[in-house]
């Protein structure tokens, strides 16, 4: 059985619906690429998985119990964490503070200081405020938010936006580094190629559902679906 | 059974409420003693519901809660009486009533200039703190004209009379006629207002002020309008006070007058112009009534407390509400999106909640594809181009935006001829959406310019830009979810033939030319002939979506601006729209950002590729599809990895 | 031009009131920033601590219980308000939410009323704090500047709690991003409670340790009540030190303004208030945008 299951999931932003029927699943320790374009459903699924949006109907399974309509604070205590995609840091308070916040509810916490081994950019700033920081360090932030947590699941919503390439070409370690300690992820990237070096199998959601399915190397022996789902 | 009829009856024919509440007003002194209601307690109640109607309009019409409408009872109330009393005016009481109505409409302009620049709960939070000023201003600079703490005595009774015939008004039913008559007079105005052009843009402004303020009309003034108007009503309200009582006391500018007005317009029904009549009516005539049962008479307050707070909770449209829910129309609740996201949304930005509906993809009509195209094209009404003589409808010139040090936009210059279909393209982050409200005017560039027709727009604003003849439908439905599909209609059509602002507070709908004619071809355009009644919150999604669409061209415009206006839609409803949009191409140049590739390559005729906030490529469909560049753009660069 | 000593006698009062002003503002500041509700039942909170606080005053005779109890009373009423009404407000309009508070601070007021009479209810000036202090050229009543110490030391707790522990944190970040608070775990509804407690404590405080210089009456947290809000509106919403600073600002201003005209003291804290907004309407620490 799947650490995840979705099965066949309605969600609707207002009265917009935006995810049709989706049905996915990631196996524990899968790294697992949802791609798309703009408009396709692919953050409104992490965000319904989170909770931060409630789907109406259909199930989400994690570990074999339906999560589907818990508020985001009880799905993150269940070990799923989304980092999303305008990260969301805290400016108010310092790198430091807004890794003890989040680490406040996780029962394995990691320390601070083997947060910073990963990161040894945010030990060099852990005194400065959110507000203070770059594109780049807020992104490491965010994914060392969850990582403080020791999150079974971490959903990665477009980390790679917006950033200059030597940052992606940084945090890509990071993420590939974590996919090989074995780390169950979800990764959300518009930037296909960065999202594909590290995945273990594919999604491609279209206009509100899955249209695809299937590992990298399969997905780059057609060429032709890839330019109709994700190109121009 | 008879009340519906009733009201069916009345729905166009405004005389007939006011009729009727001329009858019960009159015959009321014969009715009432036999319940034991007082003249006294009647006049009061009536300066209660007078001094409401202002308070309805705004806050029940309009949305805007004031919790310093005592502000204004005071002012008028003072200057009349102190006219009365100081001056050589006893004997004119009638133009000293209106001096004082004057003078709390002047209070207004001043007090709206500085509380409308914010809404929601810092509106009411300053329009509290605001008439505190007046009150301490009442109380101690002022005193000598206001008697401060012990307010003005000796308030004359009115003397009514032409030429050499007059007629004392002494204190008791005779009075209670005087006043009645200025609330006749008040209502008679209100419900005009209500029902006029004026009143309608009131009700798009409670409902959603952003589409409002989007569609055309100057949203800063009609409040201000609203607010004036409100005050003006408390003037006279006040002043009669000081009439009925012969004395204008001191806490007439007290917070608990401005609470009591609040609570008494919910407690009989926001929105129905006679709930805080109702609610006066509850509350000063049955604390008249009990008075006599000690227990109560000491508990009244806390009774009304309670009251007030189960209603708020339980029964929120008040006494009138409920009524009018049972007996009359259906009045359609807001049901309220149950996101956490949303809950957010609310708690931070006051977006009115939209309510969740599954899509009901069986709703969508079969004969949604017309044939006739042509005839409906000539009777919707598009704003003469401007005189652009290189036939260049929207364009901008080195558009650029930055947030702070982030560059959404870089330096964009690009050019939409007349008449041609443009999409707009680009992955996630390219800055579509920045450069798209660049264009509209909800957004200030930092740099660069943006010209319709040849005319430079940049800063303008959208009210402005929708008055030139541009206008856009938006990606997350804004519609007034409050009013029906006709309704809704007429809020473009109304800023299209009014202007941004125009303060026909007396005139009816009927009386604005042109008006249901292109409300009517607008419905057609887009399939809604059969809606027109139907509130929005039965409508189906897809439904909904086309609304959207026929609120920005309800307004005319000649260049049409869609943002993602198959957002959200099931294949059936895609195809369906695109139908629509090659319908109502003709004579109009239309943007259309979208990032169904299918959809777009079918409709477009040229299309522009953003990239990370710059313009990566323009051409046409066939152009992109095979120009490298931009399959790398979306593919993210293979060979980097 | 005023003689030196009564200006400084001013400053003086000035800086008494004004910090009585900071304490009140900043649960206010405080609930507003977090929930997003403006509670309008917050002077009567500050008047349930006065009574609270005489209540346990004539039980036990000593002040310093009378102010635990002030703070006890307002707490608890504070708290059930949140759990059995407000709270299933959060998702409801803006306008619902401050129209419920102003009804329960009705509710709480007439209750009050009902109970203890429209008559003040006598709190005496505590033994320790009775006659008058010189300092300086200064004569000042003693209790009044205990009063002042009283409440710059409760504003420091206070500073303390938001700023150097975990729930402060918790709270500062709420303040910013209530949902990503909720992503990362942390129950905000629990969180919300909180902070409704501790605005509905720091207001009962207030309203006892203020109870023997002003009348204990049913009414008494209104004028409050509408003072905080201006002290919200130029300090800026949801800001502690904007709390602080716009407290005593706005005593200052009352107080420097009545030594040229009386009457116009309160009126000057108006118009100043309405410059601010005009020119400045995020007021002086707040955030843009931010309503």
């Amino acid at each position: 059985m799947s650490l995840l299951e979705i099965d066949k999931i309605n969600s609707y932003y207002g009265d917009s619906h935006v995810l049709f029927d989706l049905s996915m699943h990631v196996g524990e320790h899968e790294v697992v690429a949802l791609l798309g374009r703009n408009g396709a459903g692919k953050s409104t699924t992490l965000k319904s998985l989170m909770g931060a949006v409630k789907p109406q109907d259909g199930t989400v399974k994690f570990d074999g119990e339906d999560i589907r309509g818990l508020p985001p604070y009880e799905i993150a205590q269940l070990g799923i964490q989304l980092v999303p995609e305008e990260r969301r840091i805290f400016g108010s308070l310092n790198v430091e503070e807004n890794l003890q916040l989040a680490s406040l509810s996780a029962p394995n916490a990691w320390t601070i200081d083997r947060i910073y081994e990963y990161f040894p950019r945010l030990k060099e700033r852990r005194r400065s405020r959110g507000t203070d920081l770059s594109g780049g360090e807020q992104q490491m932030l965010a994914i060392a938010r969850a990582l403080i947590r020791d999150a079974r699941l971490i959903l990665l919503d477009e980390p790679f936006e917006g950033l200059a390439p030597i940052i992606v070409q940084d945090l890509l370690g990071v993420a590939r580094q974590l996919a090989e300690e074995g780390r169950t992820i979800i990764i959300v990237e518009q930037n296909v190629a960065a999202a594909l070096s590290i995945a273990q199998r594919v999604y491609i959601i279209n206009n509100g559902h899955v249209v695809y399915e299937g590992t990298p190397a399969d997905l780059q022996e057609r060429p032709e679906i890839m330019h109709e789902y994700l190109g121009v | 059974m008879i009340l519906r009829r009733l009201a069916r009856y009345s729905g166009g024919r405004p005389w007939v409420a006011e009729l009727i509440t001329l009858i019960v007003l009159l015959i009321s002194p014969l009715v009432l003693p036999l319940v034991g209601v007082s003249a006294d307690v009647s006049s009061r109640i009536l300066i209660w519901g007078l001094f409401g109607l202002g308070f309805d309009i705004l806050f029940g019409y309009t949305g805007l809660l004031s919790f310093g409408q005592a502000a204004f009872f005071g002012t008028g109330g003072f200057v009349s009486a102190f006219l009365l009393t100081q001056t050589g005016m006893q004997n004119d009481v009638f133009l000293s009533l209106m001096i004082g109505m004057v003078a709390a409409m002047a209070a207004g302009v001043v007090v709206g200039f500085f509380t409308l620049r914010r809404s929601g709960i810092y509106f009411a939070m300053i329009t509290l703190a605001f008439a505190e000023m007046f009150h301490f201003l009442e109380l101690s600079p002022l005193s000598a004209w206001t008697g401060g703490e012990n307010g003005l005595t000796g308030v004359p009774m009115p003397i009514v009379g032409i030429e050499s015939w007059h007629f004392q008004i002494a204190s008791g039913w005779s009075l209670y006629y005087y006043i009645a008559a200025f609330f006749f007079v008040g209502y008679v105005i209100a419900h005009r207002i209500v029902l006029s052009p004026f009143g309608q843009v009131l009700m798009a402004l409670r409902d959603n002020t952003p589409r409002a303020l989007a569609t055309g009309h100057s949203v800063r003034k009609y409040k201000l309008a609203a607010f004036v108007i409100a005050a003006g009503y408390g003037g006279i309200a006040g002043g009669l006070l000081g009439v009925l009582q012969s004395y204008m006391p001191p806490d007439a500018v007290a917070f608990h007058t401005s609470g009591q007005l609040v609570m008494q317009g919910i407690i009989g029904g926001a929105g129905t112009l006679f709930g805080p009549l109702v609610g006066a009516a509850l509350w000063l005539g049955m604390q008249d009534f009990l008075q006599d049962v000690p227990a109560i008479a000491a508990a009244w307050m806390l009774i009304l407390g309670v009251v007030f707070v189960i209603l708020i909770t339980a029964f929120r449209q008040g006494v009138l509400g409920a009524v009018r829910q049972i007996f009359v129309a259906r009045v359609p609740e807001a049901a309220h999106a149950k996101t956490e996201l949303s809950a957010e949304v609310t708690r931070r930005h006051r977006v009115a909640g939209v309510p969740d509906e599954h899509t009901n993809m069986d709703e969508v009509p079969d004969h949604f594809i017309r044939s006739d195209v042509g005839e409906h094209q000539r009777d919707l009404m598009i704003v003469p181009k401007g005189a652009a003589a290189d036939g260049v409808a929207l364009s901008c010139t080195h558009l650029t935006k930055h947030y702070g040090g982030i560059s959404a936009n870089e330096d964009i210059t690009l050019s939409i001829p007349e008449g041609q279909l443009r999409g707009i393209i680009g992955p996630n982050g390219a800055g579509k959406s920045t450069f798209f409200k660049m264009l509209a005017g909800e957004v200030v560039p930092t740099s660069g310019h943006v010209y319709l027709h040849g005319a430079d727009v940049t800063g303008l604003g959208v009210t402005a830009v929708s008055q030139l003849g541009m206008s856009k439908s938006y990606q997350i439905n804004e519609l007034f979810s409050k009013l029906t599909v006709a309704q809704n209609l007429s809020i473009p059509v109304l800023a299209r033939l009014r202007g941004e602002f125009r303060p026909d507070m007396l005139k009816s709908m009927h009386q604005v030319p042109g008006l249901h004619g292109q409300i009517e071809a607008t419905l057609e355009l887009v399939n809604l002939e059969n809606r027109t009644e139907v509130p929005v919150t039965e409508l189906a999604y897809g439904e909904k979506r086309r609304l959207e669409i026929g609120l920005a061209l309800a307004n005319a415009p000649n260049v049409l601006l869609l943002d993602e206006p198959l957002a959200g839609m099931s294949p059936r409803e895609r195809a369906d729209t695109v139908q629509l949009l090659q319908q109502i191409r003709a004579g109009r140049t239309l943007v259309v950002v979208e990032h169904d590739m299918d959809a777009m390559f079918e409709l477009a005729e040229y299309i522009s590729v953003l990239q990370e906030g710059r313009l990566l490529a323009e051409g046409t469909p066939e152009e992109i599809k095979n120009d490298q560049r931009v399959q790398d753009a979306y593919l993210g660069g293979m060979e980097e990895v | 031009m005023p003689s030196l000593p009564l200006f400084l006698s001013q400053l003086f009062n000035g800086l008494a009131t004004g910090l009585l002003l900071s304490l009140i503002s900043a649960g206010l500041t405080i609930i507003y920033g977090t929930l997003g509700v403006l509670n309008l039942a917050h002077g009567a909170l500050f008047m349930v601590g006065a009574y609270a606080g005489f209540v346990a005053l004539q039980w036990t005779g000593s002040f310093v219980l009378a102010i635990i109890g002030g703070m006890v009373g307002a707490l608890v009423v504070g708290l059930l308000m949140e759990r059995v009404i407000v709270r299933y407000y959060y998702q409801r309009p803006p306008e619902d939410q401050i129209l419920v508070t102003f009804g329960i601070g009705i509710v709480i007021t007439e209750l009050v009323r009902l109970v203890f009479g429209g008559i003040a209810k006598p709190v005496p000036i505590p033994s320790w704090g009775e006659g008058i202090t010189r300092l300086g050229f200064l004569f000042y009543p003693t209790y009044r500047i205990e009063m002042m110490a009283i409440v710059a030391v409760a504003l420091v707790l206070l500073y303390i709690l938001l700023y150097k522990t975990r729930i402060g944190m918790i709270v500062r970040a709420g303040i910013e991003d209530s949902l990503m608070v909720n992503m990362l775990g942390i129950n905000v509804y629990r969180v919300f409670l909180l902070v409704f407690g501790i605005g509905a404590m720091t207001a009962g405080f207030a309203g006892i340790l203020n109870a023997p210089v002003l009348a204990v009456t049913p009414d008494m947290g209104e004028a409050f009540l509408v003072m905080s809000f201006v002290v919200v509106v130029i300090g800026g919403v949801g800001s502690f030190p904007g709390a602080i600073v716009g407290g005593i600002i706005a005593g200052e201003i009352i107080s420097m303004t009545s030594m040229f005209s009386s009457a116009y003291s309160h009126v000057m804290l108006f118009a100043i208030m309405a410059v601010l907004l005009a020119v400045r309407p995020q007021g002086l620490f707040g955030i843009e945008g931010r309503e």
